[in-house]
Formats: structure tokens, C-alpha cells, sequence
């Protein structure tokens, strides 16, 4: 019956019995290993995924968990992953104590203003490195490796000092110009590493189209904005996603020059010493540690939300750009 | 009579190249000249901004840090006070303060031996993350995810609480990957005599899988970017000649992506050394709020000097292995 049920598929089985016998043993051998491999090999991936995937998002999960409990279940051993009692609260109480929406104005402006400029500032030197001969420019980037190299503690408290006393007489700390003025000029937070990027992605793009421009009578600078900017779009996009993101995550930067204006990363960082005061008008009240993580996990969702908002929509330029930009050449 | 001809030849046409090139029009040559100063001149246009920023903002604070880590620096009212005192502040830190060294010892014990871990694991998810199957995307959202959220101070928060706090954290994670099962795993092989040694290195990879998976994002990154770029090509032929894919990682892919091992070499480096949850950072930064300005700058440089040192130490082996495609 089973011989008649399917001639076509009789065949197939015969042709492939066929080719198999044509084959050399070690022919056989490799075909054999490599059906193996293929079946073994993705529930292998599957599980390796799955089990470190899970890893990255444990703190995701527990963060979600943990801010919409009430903080009486912290201390319920029988509570683990789903609350037993749903409440805002607490992400309610964590917003006052960090006094979010203004903080995240602040941040939000200090953030994306600085991440702008900085990105158009190492642009410009970043292309001056890539295309321009002159003396001193291998000491020059020389400069910008330091300055990938030099961890910022080493400068900040010169740096405080500057700000201090700027040009003598005005004093920059606490106003946004603290992180503007060198974002600016090029030296804001991981610049160096961003002047590498575009130098190394302009140095990637062919000469031909500067030199038409050239000939048609363009002058550098015009060159520059009309000709190379629109076509590094992708890498500028990438370069001030990466830069919002180191913005907004900096903390030690932010805390050496601003002692008033608090930003979100600052305000997490000290969440903890504001609790009391914010929450029972009582700064030095004793919390319980376990209590506490209640607040301190919905600090940290309210701070990460935003980016992971950003994340979700432009995750493709995240990924996709860092791969056209000038890492890879 | 042939070998001679070319002896004869050889000399003469250097020399009728040196000729031309001594009689090269000198009008030419000097408007050549103009015109590549006003290139490099443009150039110095093009990062004067940075320039003007990189003095005021880096090398004049790095030059006054190297003066304080010579000096006793007093803060007094309007201004500060400064008296050499030569070596003092070194001859502290490496010898007088032992919080310091110790610490020292631990971070650099530490990205020893998590270094090349970060840079085989990420190799290793970047190229599963190459590979098409359903749920790629996805994946990639997820192992990039830490990219955000590494550097900043939520990351502090999270992996304080996943290793101190312990409370449904940390603790009762990493039992699942506890010594006993792999000791019990190895006893089960029948291996006995490694099985104490193996099983503390296993539990301690273990036990950090959390800071390693979190720290690799970037080197993923990179190493996807690598992968892509290598020529469609190459796989073809590997695959005409019928090499399995652990042949292909080490005879294609390997190669491929060795300069890349380099850049994640040194990013992981760097990243490990600049972190500010780091204790010798954390050091430095106790010894500024004591306002020991001095003492502080004076560990700030040793342990910029032995950043320096490590990373050409591993570029200068890591440079010997490397294949580049362009040469």
C-alpha cells in the first residue's frame, strides 16, 4: 500500500538514496553531522538566548514588580513576582520625592540642548581631522586619544576651578553653562570618543563628491553642510542618540558642577538621602532597608522610562547606524 | 650580457626620475604648496572650536591636576594654596595608604579576568545575533538594552540590589547556577580531583554572569558590525568546500573580526578603568571630599599612568595576531 500511496515521493526518496550512495564516506559523514547540527543547534540557541535574555530583563521585571507593590508586601515572604496589593503609590510618592517633572525639564533641556551641540561640534573637528592636512595634527589627535583615555576624575577638580572662577570673574557652577561651554566646544562627556566616530566615518566617505564640489566653487565650509552633512544623516542620528543617552545617565559630571539644579540621574543617585525629608517631613527617619528598595526601584523606572520610551521607537538607529557610522571602517 | 643590461638600466631610470623631479617647474610646485596650506589652513578652521575647548576645558585642568599631585594644596578663602612637595603625595598613596593599593589590586585583578571573558562572550551572542532565526529582532532589542542603561546611575541601583540586599535578588538567582550542580555534574562525568577548582572558577563566572551579560552591549554591537562586514563571498566558498561551522568561525570569522577584538579590547579596558562605581575611583573620589587635593591627584595619575600601560601592553600583543584584510 505504502508503495503505491505516493510514486513522487517514492522517487524523491529514491533519487536522494541515490545521490547519497554516489557520495564518498566522508561526503556522507559531513551531510549526516550537519542535518545533525541544524536540528541540535536551534533549540540550543533558543535556550542560550532565553536564559540570558532573562538575565538582562530580571532587574526590568523586578523593577516593574517591585514599584506598583505596596511596601508592606516587601516584607510578605509569600509575595515574589505579582503584588498583593496593587497601588501607584508609591511611584506617586517617588515622583514628589524626586520633584520629577521639573527635574525632568531640567534634563530634559540640559540633555538634548547638549547632546545637539555636542554632536555638531565633533562633527565639525571630527571632519577637520578626516580631510584636512596640517602641522601638528597627528599631536593634535594625539589629544583627542587622551582625552578618551583620561578618566574625567582625573580633571574635575581643576575643572570645578575653572568653572569657579571663569575668565576670572564670573562663576559657572550651577548654571547650565558648566555643561554647555564644553559640550560646545568639543569636550563634553565621551567627545573624544565621538571625534574618533565622525573622523573615522568621513574618512570612510569617497572624495569624489567634496572634489565636485570643490570645483564647482564651493568653499569648505559649504562643502561641509551641504554636501557631507546630508550624507552622514544615519551616523549623526546614531552619534546623538548615543550622546542623549550618556547625557542622561551621567551622574558624577552633573554632581561636581551643580549643587542646586538636580537632574534625573543626580536625583536618583540621592534618592535615598531624600526620602525621609520628601516623604515624612522628617530627614532623619530610619526606613527599612527592605522597605526602601519599594521607592528606589520606582526611582529607577521613572528615570529609565523615558529612555526606553526613545528606545523603542528608534531601536533601529541605535543598532542599524553604529554599523554604517565610522566604527566599523 | 641580460644581468647587465638591467644594472644598467635600474641606475639610469632613478636617475632620469630624480632629474624630472628636480626640474619639475617650480611655479607649479609653489602654488601646490599655497594651495595645500590653505587646505591644512581650513583644516585649523575646522577645529579651532575644539581646540579653544580641549585648552581651556582639558589641558589646563590635566596640567594643574599633575601640579597638585606635586603639591600640598591648601583651600583657603578665594583661592588655594600650594607648597612642593615633591613625591610626597606618591610616595603616600603607594606606600602610606592601603585602602588605596588594595583596591588598586582588586580592579586590576578584576578586569584581568573579566576582560577577556566580556570579549569571548560577546563574540559568541554576536555571532548567534547573526544568524537568522525567528525572534532575531527581538533578541537583538534585548542583549542591546543594557547599552542604555549600563552607564548610568539605575545600573548602580540594580546591581547594589542583586548583590548586597539579596532579598528576592541576587542570592537566590545565582543558586541556580550554584557550585554544588556542577560539582554534582562533574562527579556525574566522573571527574573528581578538578571538580573543587573547577567549580569555584565556574560558580565565580557564575556569579558575575550578571555584571559580564551587562557589560557587553557595546562589544556585541561592535561585534555584529564586524560580522556584517564580512564579504558573502568568503561564506560561499567555505561552504563549497564543506567546512563545518566550527571550522568557519576559526578560519573566516576569527580573522575577520580579530581588529575588532582589538577596538572591544581597549573600549572594555577603558570602560572597566573610567567607571565611577569602581573602589578606586570611589578612592579618589573620598580623598577629594576630604579634601585632600593633592593626595587625590597624586592617585588619580598613578592610576591613569597604569590605565596607559595596560593598554599598550594589550595592543602591543593583541597587534600580533591580527589580520587586516587591507595590506
Amino acid at each position: 500500500m505504502t508503495e503505491t500511496t505516493s510514486p513522487e515521493k517514492m522517487s524523491r526518496k529514491q533519487q536522494k538514496k541515490l545521490r547519497v550512495q554516489g557520495l564518498s564516506r566522508e561526503e556522507r559523514g559531513y551531510l549526516r553531522r550537519k542535518a545533525a547540527a541544524d536540528k541540535v543547534w536551534p533549540l540550543f540557541r533558543f535556550v542560550i538566548l532565553f536564559g540570558l535574555s532573562f538575565i538582562i530583563l530580571y532587574p526590568l521585571i523586578y523593577m516593574v514588580s517591585c514599584a506598583f507593590r505596596d511596601r508592606s508586601d516587601m516584607s510578605d515572604p509569600t509575595v515574589m513576582w505579582i503584588t498583593r496589593h496593587h497601588t501607584i503609590d508609591v511611584i506617586k510618592e517617588t515622583m514628589k520625592a524626586m520633584n520629577f517633572w521639573e527635574t525632568l525639564r531640567t534634563t530634559l533641556l540640559l540633555n538634548i540642548g547638549c547632546a545637539l551641540v555636542q554632536v555638531i561640534s565633533c562633527a565639525i573637528t571630527g571632519y577637520g581631522f578626516a580631510r584636512f592636512d596640517f602641522r601638528g595634527k597627528k599631536l593634535l589627535f594625539g589629544i583627542v586619544i587622551m582625552m578618551i583615555l583620561v578618566p574625567m576624575q582625573v580633571i574635575a577638580l581643576p575643572l570645578y576651578t575653572q568653572f569657579r572662577f571663569f575668565l576670572g570673574r564670573f562663576n559657572l557652577i550651577d548654571t547650565m553653562w558648566a555643561m554647555y561651554l564644553p559640550a560646545m566646544t568639543g569636550n563634553g562627556i565621551r567627545s573624544g570618543l565621538m571625534i574618533l566616530i565622525f573622523r573615522q566615518f568621513f574618512r570612510g566617505l569617497p572624495k569624489e563628491i567634496e572634489d565636485a564640489a570643490y570645483i564647482d566653487g564651493c568653499g569648505p565650509l559649504r562643502t561641509f553642510i551641504q554636501v557631507m552633512v546630508p550624507n552622514a544623516a544615519s551616523a549623526f542620528l546614531t552619534v546623538f542618540l548615543f550622546s542623549v543617552v550618556w547625557y542622561w545617565n551621567d551622574y558624577y559630571v552633573s554632581m561636581t558642577f551643580f549643587v542646586h539644579t538636580e537632574t534625573v540621574a543626580t536625583m536618583l543617585t540621592n534618592l535615598d538621602s531624600r526620602l525621609g525629608a520628601a516623604l515624612f517631613n522628617n530627614a532623619t527617619i530610619q526606613l527599612d532597608e527592605r522597605e526602601k528598595i519599594v521607592w528606589k526601584e520606582a526611582g529607577c523606572l521613572l528615570s529609565i522610562a523615558p529612555l526606553i520610551i526613545m528606545y523603542v521607537f528608534l531601536q533601529k538607529y541605535f543598532t542599524e547606524g553604529i554599523e554604517r557610522s565610522g566604527l566599523v571602517a | 650580457m641580460d644581468e647587465n643590461k638591467t644594472e644598467q638600466i635600474e641606475p639610469t631610470a632613478s636617475e632620469a626620475a630624480e632629474k624630472l623631479r628636480k626640474t619639475r617647474p617650480s611655479g607649479r610646485r609653489r602654488s601646490l604648496l599655497s594651495y595645500q596650506r590653505r587646505k591644512g589652513l581650513y583644516g585649523l578652521c575646522f577645529i579651532s572650536l575644539w581646540l579653544i575647548g580641549t585648552i581651556v576645558f582639558f589641558l589646563i585642568p590635566l596640567g594643574k591636576s599633575l601640579a597638585y599631585s606635586f603639591c600640598e594644596v591648601k583651600i583657603k578663602q578665594g583661592g588655594k594654596d600650594l607648597t612642593w612637595k615633591g613625591l610626597a603625595n606618591y610616595d603616600y598613596a603607594v606606600n602610606a595608604d592601603k585602602k588605596f593599593m588594595d583596591n588598586l589590586e582588586a580592579t586590576l585583578l578584576e578586569t584581568l579576568w573579566k576582560t577577556p571573558l566580556i570579549i569571548i562572550f560577546s563574540l559568541f551572542i554576536a555571532v548567534i545575533l547573526n544568524q537568522k532565526f525567528r525572534g532575531r529582532a527581538l533578541a537583538r532589542a534585548i542583549f542591546f538594552l543594557p547599552v542604555i542603561i549600563a552607564t548610568g546611575p539605575v545600573f548602580k541601583v540594580i546591581s547594589g540590589d542583586m548583590n548586597s540586599t539579596g532579598n528576592i535578588g541576587g542570592e537566590q538567582f545565582s543558586t541556580m547556577f550554584s557550585t554544588d550542580l556542577v560539582g554534582q555534574l562533574m562527579q556525574f562525568l566522573g571527574i573528581y580531583g578538578l571538580s573543587d577548582k573547577m567549580g569555584l572558577i565556574i560558580s565565580t563566572v557564575a556569579d558575575n554572569i550578571f555584571g559580564i551579560v551587562w557589560n557587553s552591549g557595546i562589544q556585541i554591537l561592535l561585534f555584529l558590525a564586524a560580522l556584517q562586514n564580512i564579504p558573502p563571498s568568503a561564506r560561499e566558498a567555505a561552504q563549497i568546500e564543506g567546512a563545518t561551522s566550527w571550522e568557519f568561525f576559526w578560519k573566516i570569522t576569527f580573522p575577520y573580526v580579530s581588529p575588532f577584538i582589538l577596538a572591544n579590547l581597549i573600549f572594555t579596558v577603558i570602560d572597566t578603568f573610567t567607571n565611577p562605581m569602581n573602589t578606586v575611583m570611589k578612592r579618589i573620589l573620598d580623598k577629594k571630599n576630604e579634601w585632600a587635593f593633592g593626595e587625590a591627584s597624586a592617585m588619580a595619575w598613578i592610576y591613569f599612568l597604569i590605565i596607559i600601560a595596560a593598554i599598550g601592553i594589550i595592543t602591543f600583543i593583541v597587534n600580533k595576531f591580527i589580520y587586516y584584510e587591507v595590506e
